[in-house]
């Protein structure tokens, strides 16, 4: 099987101006390798500044790399063109406000890729974006609203619908889950489970729940301080860590809560 | 025990296209002094709005009535802005949810961090005063666990990483020993050890400085373990509160029953099989069932329930629901 996607030596500087003085070079990423396969599920896991949300971001298009390649399919993606990977590779933000446009409705943000994308008659279109709003539990009422009508929550699923609307090849996520409550975030779930079943959508996505990264992901890709330290099979890393950081990230305090729960509970 | 916040029948209407909808609907909410209480609800319950009636952050459109909603001794819908003002920025403060909006993209973190310690820490002469500030300022990032300090400082918020931006607007919080913090979603972008220090933090300050701390949340399994109190909100209405302890062990409302069995993962599902889900998704305020809101997606639902239930309190369980999980016995 050949690679879906392959990142080289990708790495990014951020420059500080510093006062009077000459500007810092701050090391955000430092030159990653890696490849990851169709219809594979990566986890990016770190403590808080160690660069996942840098990595998710140059993958997606979002900021321009300061070295390195990334190709798709075998082919180079230019890092200044965005159009051209926007509609394979699709990115969930972080902060899912920030990402939404304050002016437009639900509806026409979720239309304008469409638009751009497809040859769809206006009202295919529409249908689509219906049928979309409620893979995320929103409703069709929702189209109308502008985003800061919504909850958080309904902000971040706004954003979901935006990136698997056109079906991609590749959706990268950023904690797309902290701010799902745990029924709609087990219905996200789902949705990807049935998306990558379907499609063969491969998914990567930074995330701070071992418990998730336990039920998703094949690979998990552990940063620290801008550098890739552990890159292994879940199976693997889960059994065999190699780094004192990669037990305590994926160590589940869950565990022994839920124990008690059920034990309290009989 | 005292109540330092008293919150009885709160009501919020918003007007949109549609008409007036309410968000909050008689909702009821106590906080003792030094007391932690944690709120839960989906998404789109109503709980940032909540947070923000509280701290009087309110569009002046909203109608917002209570039978209560008191502050120490004040009544806070009795005072005019300008009071309301000074008791908020006295007494409280608030940790927004995604604090990367609510930090001015236009000055640098350290700017912002210095202009929250309050003037009457500060002595002496404007230089002395001003080295004071950063001095201050540093330290509280040292509280929150920050150790680069000079370049958090030296940074625009959207240089920062989520996380540490969630830190910096908890470091400006709790600059001004506030009697009360509600804390919205604070630590999300955190990992398992940060959030843990986060916590240790604010229950720290709760237990030595009397701070009444209302955090609030989704995610039931990483909630701070010093909370004495709990409750659970569904679409505006407050479906049950009580000990945390009480209610993670035996709940009397099927909403915090379904919540539980939803939030922890059980540890034998194999991965990527498909998990168990509360049917059907949150109304839109504008199609709110009547009665209890939770009927349509409610297991146990019945006839009765068309009718709001009213709040019953059984073994320090306070809760609305016609036919909660117990057997109840009838005194009348
Ligand atoms: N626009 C920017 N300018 C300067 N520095 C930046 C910029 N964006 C990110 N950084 C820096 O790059 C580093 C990595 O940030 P990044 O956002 O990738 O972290 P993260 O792993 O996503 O953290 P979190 O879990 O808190 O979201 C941080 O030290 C951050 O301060
Ligand atoms: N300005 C507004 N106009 C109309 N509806 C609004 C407005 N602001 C909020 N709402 C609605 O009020 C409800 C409650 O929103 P709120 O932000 O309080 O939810 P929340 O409980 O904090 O959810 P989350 O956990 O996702 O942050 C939502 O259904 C939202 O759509
Ligand atoms: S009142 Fe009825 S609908 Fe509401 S929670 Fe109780 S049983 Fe369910
Ligand atoms: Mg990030
Ligand atoms: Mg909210």
């Amino acid at each position: 099987m050949t690679d879906l996607l392959e990142v080289r030596n990708l790495s990014k500087y951020y420059s500080f101006k510093n006062g009077w003085l000459r500007p810092t070079r701050v090391c955000a990423l430092e030159p990653i390798n890696f490849s990851v396969k169709r219809g594979e599920t990566i986890a990016i896991m770190g403590e808080t500044g160690s660069g996942k949300s840098t990595l998710a971001k140059l993958i997606a298009g979002a900021e321009v790399p300061t070295s390195g390649e990334i190709y798709l399919n075998g082919e180079l993606l230019d890092p200044n063109n965005y159009q051209q990977r926007c509609r394979e590779i699709r990115m969930i933000f972080q902060d899912s406000f920030g990402s939404l446009n304050p002016q437009l409705t639900i509806g026409k943000q979720l239309l304008e890729p469409l638009r751009f994308n497809t040859a769809w008659t206006p009202a295919e279109r529409q249908e689509h974006v219906y049928v979309t709003l409620q893979k995320v539990g929103l409703l069709p009422d929702h189209f109308d609203f502008y985003p800061h009508m919504l909850s958080s929550g309904q902000q971040q699923r706004v954003c979901i619908a935006r990136a698997i609307i056109l079906e991609p090849q590749i959706i990268v996520a950023d904690e797309a889950f902290a701010s799902l409550d745990p029924s709609i975030r087990a219905q996200i779930i789902n949705l990807i489970l049935d998306l990558q079943e379907d499609m063969g959508i491969s998914f990567i996505f930074a995330s701070h729940s071992p418990e998730i990264v336990r039920h998703l992901a094949d690979k998990i890709l552990i940063m620290h301080r801008g550098k890739m330290i552990e890159f292994d099979s879940t199976q693997a890393l889960l059994t065999n860590p190699k780094e004192q950081l990669t037990k305590i990230l994926l160590q589940s305090e869950q565990l022994n809560k839920a124990l008690k729960h059920t034990t309290t509970q009989e | 025990m005292s109540n330092i916040l008293d919150i009885r029948n709160l009501t919020i209407e918003l007007e949109t296209s549609a008409g007036v909808v309410k968000v909050l609907d008689k909702l009821s909410l106590q906080l003792a002094e030094g007391e932690i209480h944690t709120l839960v609800g989906e998404s789109g319950s109503g709980k940032s709005l909540l947070a923000k009636a509280i701290m009087g952050f309110i569009n002046p459109r909203w109608k917002i009535t209570a039978d209560r909603l008191w502050w120490r001794h004040y009544d806070l819908l009795a005072l005019n802005p300008v009071q309301r003002r000074l008791v908020t920025g006295r007494d409280m403060a608030m940790i927004f949810q995604n604090p990367g909006s609510y930090l001015d993209p236009n000055t640098k973190v350290g700017e912002q961090l210095r202009e929250t310690i309050p003037q009457s820490e500060l002595k002496g002469i404007y230089l002395r005063r001003k080295a004071t500030r950063t001095v201050r300022a540093e330290r509280l990032l040292h509280r929150v666990g920050i150790k680069d300090t000079a370049k958090v400082m030296n940074s625009y918020p959207q240089q920062l990483s989520e996380g540490i931006a969630q830190k910096v607007s908890i470091a400006m919080a709790i600059a001004h020993n506030p009697k009360l913090l509600i804390a919205d979603e604070p630590t999300t972008a955190m990992e398992p050890n940060t959030r843990n220090q986060i916590y240790r933090l604010l229950a720290k300050l709760s237990a030595s400085q009397g701070m009444s701390i209302l955090m609030i949340t989704q995610d039931l399994t990483a909630i701070i373990p010093e909370t004495q109190r709990m409750s659970l909100v569904y679409c505006g209405q407050l479906m049950e509160t009580g000990p945390t302890e009480k209610l993670m062990s035996e709940p009397f409302h099927p909403y915090t029953d379904a919540m539980l069995k939803m939030s922890f993962f059980n540890q034998d599902v194999a991965p990527k099989t498909r998990l168990p889900t509360l049917t059907g998704a949150i109304p839109t305020l504008q199609h709110m069932p009547i009665g209890c809101r939770l009927g349509p997606r409610c297991p146990n639902a019945r006839r009765a329930c068309i009718h709001q239930p009213r709040l019953s309190k059984v073994k320090q369980h306070q809760f609305a629901c016609h036919f909660p999980l117990i057997e109840i016995v009838h005194h009348d």
